[in-house]
């Protein structure tokens, strides 16, 4: 019964471009574009490591996917394959070596990546077209947003089925050991290392072919607003005020205030940042389980 | 210690190399690790006894910069006097973030705290933003543009200053942990606060403490700055990954390492700058730094 509720939302979610207009469409692209980014960002939270790396990544396949469609022609739609390999393989030889460390070291040398990148795309100037950045001549499926709608809703299911796959299968045990008590888990045989280092690339792989897809959708890279720390602070929020260690909670999150960012945009033009400063700094304070946990919670206390 | 030594004797002598070979690197990067240090210190205390990244240290900095800015401009008051307001001002702000964001946060999970850290450095920024844009300001004063010459060489005057200070604010901290019975207690609450609590010390007070210290020594640092740096809301920013992986290459607790580390990292960011087309990536030096302080911590560890 409860697959046959969620084939039949899945159904819809893509039937919808049907019956509501372009305006909306658009919105939901936008707002599934974010759930992703916090979605892979609390698959990696799970296992205790914060990382501030989504913006990095993110950037790192916009460019990848930009520049495989620019100077090598290859199809829109591979190069976002192209991103999240070339994301994956980063994130793994930096993983191999800042993995050992973790926590703060490794949160530093995540939230380091956007500045490093950009530094990157600023001085490798014919790859990356310098500080000016790059233009395709046009989006992927010559700006179908309703194609397009589909491409990113697939993504998305796909990144919501891998975070529940990591939720139902033994991976969850080992994660949930590591970020209890790391000296309980090695001691009972999870190698910690190859654990974190795999959560690390596939995260760090879906946050590059997200940053693919945007790039496709805009047709455009530039430094500024391509490693911009909306990228790492939104779906951060979302993710917590969702609530983290959960599918579900980053997702509501992400509904919730991808949402209220549209209407954000309308009332305040610019400095939307400062809100979700905000709301990160309150959600940690007054809200640690998010919407999602909370509920949860409040119900396991009834029965 | 002896391998210790070797490593000291091999940076001196790169030192002198680069000394010799690339004087202006050189001189600059003193002043500019000096700077380094400066701001580095106040971040590796808190790191170091509160066991709390303050992912907002650089932003401590901007606002003292923006302090200074506002003291020069609306009362003509001269930035290296400005510490005298600036330092006690960003002493009361920092133990008014202490008390409303953090201490409530210090018994959850860690990674709250850098998210907190992080979220309010992202409050701060913006907040600067909108109140004073984002267009640089700048402080003029003659006395910032003296040269001095060394040896045949023309170096900024000023900058020197930093590392005066850098100087003083390390033999301060060292002397007050060493002599002063808080500074003793500091150190106990950095290596077991429950035992610090059990023999009678205000863990408590002691963290309000070393946070508002550490924010007060940042303002002193930003006066220094303000006359030599466009004043923006991301100016401070960078710092506070810099400082972290001067703190990494340190080691934790190593107050004299970390103004080592910091000259060490700012005369190899103006050696890449003096070299012709590579000026761009002289940002990229400190997370070279701080990768190489990982690899050598994570892989030297299995050997000893």
């Amino acid at each position: 019964m409860k697959y046959f509720m969620i084939a039949i939302v899945c159904v819809l979610c893509f039937l919808l471009p049907f019956f509501v207009g372009a305006y909306l469409i658009h919105v939901l692209t936008s707002i599934m574009i974010f759930l992703s980014l916090a979605l892979s960002w609390d698959m990696m939270l799970r296992t205790g490591q914060l990382s501030f790396g989504i913006a990095g990544f993110f950037g790192l396949g916009a460019y990848a996917s930009i520049i495989a469609v620019d100077d090598f022609s290859i199809d829109p739609l591979w190069s976002i394959l192209v991103a999240a390999g070339f994301a994956a393989l980063i994130a793994l030889a930096l993983g191999w070596i800042v993995l050992r460390l973790r926590e703060i070291y490794f949160a530093i040398t995540t939230l380091a990546l956007s500045s490093v990148f950009m530094i990157f795309a600023r001085n490798l100037s014919d790859l990356t077209g310098g500080s000016a950045g790059k233009v395709l001549y046009e989006s992927i499926f010559k700006g179908d947003s309703i194609k397009i709608y589909w491409l990113v809703l697939s993504v998305a299911l796909t990144v919501i089925l891998v975070s529940e796959l990591f939720q139902r299968t033994r991976i969850r045990f080992a994660i949930n050991a590591i970020r209890d008590d790391e000296i309980a888990a090695k001691c009972s045989g999870v190698n910690i290392f190859k654990y974190l280092l795999f959560v690390f690339v596939l995260t760090s792989a879906i946050q590059g072919a997200v940053g693919a897809l945007y790039a496709q959708q805009y047709a455009f890279v530039e430094p500024e607003s391509t490693f911009s720390a909306n990228f790492l602070l939104l779906p951060m929020s979302m993710a917590l005020v969702g609530g983290i260690y959960s599918s579900l909670g980053p997702i509501i999150g992400a509904v919730v205030l991808g949402l209220a960012s549209e209407y954000l945009k309308l009332i305040m033009p610019y400095g939307h940042l400062i809100i979700y400063g905000l709301i990160l700094v309150l959600t940690i304070m007054f809200l640690p389980r998010g919407i999602y946990g909370t509920v949860v919670n409040r119900i396991a206390a009834k029965r | 210690m002896k391998r210790n030594f070797v490593g000291y004797v091999v940076l001196a002598i790169a030192l002198f190399l680069i000394a010799l070979l690339r004087p202006y690197a050189f001189f600059y990067g003193v002043q500019r690790g000096s700077l380094y240090g400066l701001v580095a210190l106040p971040l590796a205390l808190i790191l170091g006894i509160v066991g709390l990244l303050n992912l907002a240290h650089g932003e401590f900095l901007t606002l003292s910069l923006y302090m200074t800015y506002l003291l020069f401009t609306k009362w003509g008051m001269d930035p290296l006097v400005s510490p005298a307001v600036t330092v006690p001002l960003l002493l009361a702000f920092g133990f008014v973030v202490y008390k409303l964001v953090i201490e409530r946060s210090l018994k959850t999970h860690h990674l709250n705290l850098l998210l907190l850290t992080f979220g309010v450095s992202i409050v701060m920024v913006e907040s600067l933003n909108i109140w004073w844009t984002s267009r640089p300001r700048n402080i003029y004063v003659p006395y910032a543009s003296t040269s001095v010459n060394i040896f045949g060489v023309y170096v900024g005057g000023y900058e020197f200053l930093y590392t005066i200070a850098v100087v003083l604010v390390l033999t301060g901290l060292l002397l007050f942990l060493k002599k002063t019975r808080l500074g003793q207690a500091t150190y106990a609450v950095g290596q077991n606060p429950k035992g610090a609590a059990i023999v009678g010390i205000n863990v408590k007070f002691v963290y309000a403490f070393v946070f508002s210290l550490a924010a007060g020594l940042v303002a002193l640092a930003g006066a220094l700055l303000s006359v030599r740096s466009s004043i923006f809301p991301q100016a401070g920013g960078p710092f506070t990954m810099k400082s972290f992986s001067l703190t990494a290459m340190a080691g934790l607790g190593n107050l004299p390492g970390i103004v080592l580390a910091g000259i060490v990292l700012g005369i190899a960011e103006e050696f890449v700058k003096s070299i012709p087309g590579y000026t761009g990536w002289a940002d990229l030096v400190f997370f070279v730094v701080l990768i190489a302080a990982i690899v050598f911590r994570a892989f030297g560890r299995r050997e000893g």
